[in-house]
């Protein structure tokens, strides 16, 4: 059949693209926050200080925390401090034996009681006095781990959208004929045309961020999507594929017997750094910690390779001795580590987060100028009938509901984080709420009236919201523009400049859509272009 | 650095629209250039392609200089199709002149 | 833009539209009015589609276990490597199920590779 495949191929890329585009917006849209999810826990923590002191005097404070604390846990996990993330955030995991069952009434925390956790600042050594938030975090497990569903269903739903998705981008590259010719081509004010134009431009200019995003995504998960390779191979002993597979250090054997007093970690983290000529260190886990054949792990920064695996060195914690270096990895375990590191970017510095973002920002709007388009192209077809039908009134309705709506849930959730009372029980959770509050808000209003004019009102809400943040910022807190600008704490100012930003151009978008008129008919242009002509002797009957 | 390889992949986009007629008939309109003229745009756009992507390898090594150069065309790209020319086109050869030499100053300095 | 026709449903319409409908004719057998039914354009896109989504990741998943056992190399490598190119076979299976001519290829061409890639796969110890 002639054309037979790209057509077949356009229908594809229309129903991968709007069955999911939805959660794929809500998905894009919190990945994309992700990439900023420290600076975004740190501007909705403004009473944390910035980090004064040393990683060195951090990873004692560190350690002494973890003695008086976890003194006798299996293993200790540390992150230290960074310019990015000013806290200190360390793990352990309790010998089986601590464990106690779940006092009646009590929530269950999650493990069991197995594992502890505790946010240190590294200027007092003790734990973290702020307003309890979930902050950035919030964002980064949303677009995988959703919300109000099991976890594991929600990464199965999420699957199968970047499955679709997947699909939609190489459908839409093959259905795009004239890709390299119209790779400029934006023409403006031309209504479908133009909705055509933007979706094909911001999905072309990130075309390799696009593909490497949706595929890359998949690939973090692909271990819950896809276990029958390990069962087929590892029939009898699961365990061994994650040690062979994901590299990284053997387990420590048993605890010896006796105690044994460590070196100071200073001496550890120096000896890394000098085996490592300079690079600086970003972490470490300690096994048996206070027995004689302690360990510790000590793992290299971020930044210097794209793979998530970051080298690491092990060490005897009571001499010091170099015990081994972190494996060589085989090359599926290496490639896999760089899709993974690409997902994630940690690897980024501050230029290059920026180009993620942006890019994470142009996904966006390539998801919702398809639902978009779609609504623009299917509208004609009712025009004749005077009624909408269903599906396109569903349609409209998601769309505001998301497009608009969602960056409405965006904003508010910072606004829940300044307005919030601080001794609020369960704070963290009420923040949430207040998001998925204000977007289901926005979905009934829609579900009620989608026409333009709730775009205009949804969309100059968001942008009121957005833009006027740094104002409430600054009614609220001690950490606004006129404070950080001139104290060069270009993370929080940052953060109220983008919003800003954002407010504006939503208030921009709200502003063309308040001043939208319905295109002329073929017989109405004709008769203006004959008007503007000067007009000829016999009036024009005109046919409307 | 990066802002150099910044301004070198936006004139080298420019240099490509250029070797479109559809873009040459959008600034120039009858003054369009010419095929042969067309080509010598499209082999400088691909030089100065060039010449950002090894400035971003140099700079930030084999793993890393890709990534960063697939992302300064991202924002070339979108600089010039949605903003300069649909709405502001006469600005875009004093740009694609100038920030190349302001990320040279920068990465200069 | 939401047409779209095979190469089988279109013969399958035209069948329709020569079908006679007179009324001596209204007691047409079971069979005839099933096949009617089941022509329809959209039992087309139905078919397809879960060729596309099961078919697809049951392709996917014996991709998995095939390469984990027949690849050469250590156990942990091919098992990742299975994983990795499955993700790329499932999207592919998507674009054949819905470019091949009819339904009926749809489905022969994803479940055939599954069904041989299985029995190599259970030659090599796989599902014992």
């Amino acid at each position: 059949m002639k054309n037979g495949f790209r057509q077949s191929m356009a229908w594809l890329h229309t129903w991968t693209g709007l069955l999911v585009g939805w959660l794929l917006l809500l998905i894009f849209m919190a990945g994309t926050a992700s990439y900023y999810r420290e600076e975004i826990s740190r501007w909705m923590r403004p009473e944390l200080p910035a980090t004064t002191v040393s990683t060195d005097v951090a990873a004692e404070r560190a350690v002494h925390y973890l003695q008086e604390h976890a003194g006798h846990a299996e293993t200790w996990f540390v992150t230290l401090p960074d310019p990015r993330n000013p806290a200190m955030r360390m793990f352990w995991r309790n010998p089986e034996s601590m464990v106690k069952p779940p006092v009646e009434g009590e929530r269950r925390r999650r493990g069991g009681g197995r594992f502890g956790d505790a946010t240190v600042d590294p200027n007092t050594g003790d734990k973290l006095e702020a307003r309890e938030t979930r902050g950035g975090e919030f964002f980064y497990r949303l677009h995988f781990d959703l919300h109000y569903i099991p976890v594991l269903w929600a990464r199965y739903l999420v699957g199968f959208c970047a499955m679709f998705m997947l699909v939609a981008i190489i459908t839409g590259v093959i259905t795009h004929k004239k890709i390299f010719k119209d790779f400029f081509t934006f023409r403006k004010d031309k209504g479908l045309r133009s909705w055509l134009d933007f979706h094909n431009v911001s999905a072309v200019m990130a075309l390799p961020y696009h593909a490497m995003i949706t595929y890359t995504g998949i690939v973090t998960l692909m271990v819950m999507y896809l276990p029958w390779g390990i069962k087929a191979a590892y029939p009898t002993d699961e365990d061994a594929f994650f040690s062979e597979a994901f590299g990284g250090m053997p387990e420590v054997s048993a605890p010896a017997e006796g105690r044994a007093a460590p070196l100071p970690i200073q001496q550890l983290l120096d000896s890394a750094r000098t085996h490592w000529k300079g690079v600086d260190v970003s972490g470490f886990s300690v096994a048996h910690p206070g027995a004689a054949n302690a360990v510790i792990d000590i793992r290299q920064r971020d930044g210097r390779r794209l793979s998530v695996d970051t080298p690491a060195l092990r060490y005897d914690m009571v001499t010091g001795t170099l015990l081994m270096e972190s494996p060589a990895s085989g090359a599926a375990t290496a490639t896999r580590g760089v899709m993974y590191g690409l997902h994630l970017a940690r690897f980024a510095d501050w230029g290059l987060r920026a180009l993620f973002f942006l890019s994470g920002l142009t996904g966006c709007l390539m998801v919702a100028s398809g639902v978009v388009l779609w609504a623009v192209k299917e509208r004609p077809k009712h025009a004749k009938s005077g009624r909408i039908g269903f599906g396109l009134r569903l349609v409209d309705a998601l769309n505001i509901g998301a497009v608009a709506g969602l960056p409405i849930a965006f904003a508010s959730y910072f606004w829940g984080n300044r307005l919030l009372p601080l001794q609020l029980p369960e704070r963290a959770d009420a923040e949430v709420s207040v998001f998925f509050y204000a977007w289901g808000a926005a979905l009934l209003a829609a579900f009620i009236w989608p026409k333009r004019l709730m775009w205009t009102w949804q969309l100059y809400l968001g942008a009121a919201l957005f833009a006027l943040l740094p104002l409430l910022n600054a009614l609220t807190t001690h950490a606004h523009l006129g404070v950080t600008i001139p104290a060069g704490d270009w993370i929080l100012a940052g953060f109220d400049l983008v919003m800003l930003a954002f407010g504006a151009m939503l208030a921009m978008c709200g502003w063309r859509m308040q001043r939208w008129t319905p295109p002329l008919s073929a017989a109405e242009k004709k008769k203006r272009a004959a008007a503007a002509a000067g007009g000829s002797a016999v009036p024009i009957e005109a046919k409307a | 650095m990066m802002l150099l390889a910044l301004g070198l992949s936006f004139s080298a986009f420019t240099a490509l629209s250029l070797a479109m007629e559809k873009h040459q008939l959008d600034l120039h309109g009858k003054q369009a250039a010419p095929v042969s003229r067309r080509r010598q745009w499209s082999g400088l756009g691909w030089v100065l392609l060039g010449a950002a992507f090894g400035l971003s390898v140099v700079d930030h090594g084999w793993a890393m200089g890709p990534v960063l150069w697939l992302g300064t065309m991202t924002i070339a790209g979108l600089l010039l199709a949605f903003g300069l020319y649909p709405w502001k086109p006469r600005w875009i050869a004093p740009l694609a002149l100038a920030l190349p030499a302001l990320g040279l100053v920068a990465a200069l300095v | 833009m939401a047409t779209f026709s095979t190469g089988s449903d279109a013969i399958n319409r035209n069948c329709r539209i020569t079908v006679d409908r007179s009324p001596s004719t209204a007691n047409t057998t079971a069979n005839t009015r099933l096949a009617t039914f089941f022509a329809r354009p959209g039992w087309g896109v139905f078919s397809r589609s879960m060729a596309a989504i099961f078919g697809g990741y049951a392709l996917a998943a014996v991709t998995s276990v095939f390469c984990a056992l027949a690849l050469p190399g250590a156990r942990g490598q091919t098992v990742l490597t299975g994983m990795l190119l499955a993700i790329v076979v499932c999207a592919c299976a998507a674009l054949w199920a819905f470019a091949t001519r009819t339904a009926l290829r749809a489905w022969i061409g994803i479940l055939l590779p599954t069904v041989v890639m299985a029995a190599v796969a259970r030659a090599l110890g796989a599902w014992a």
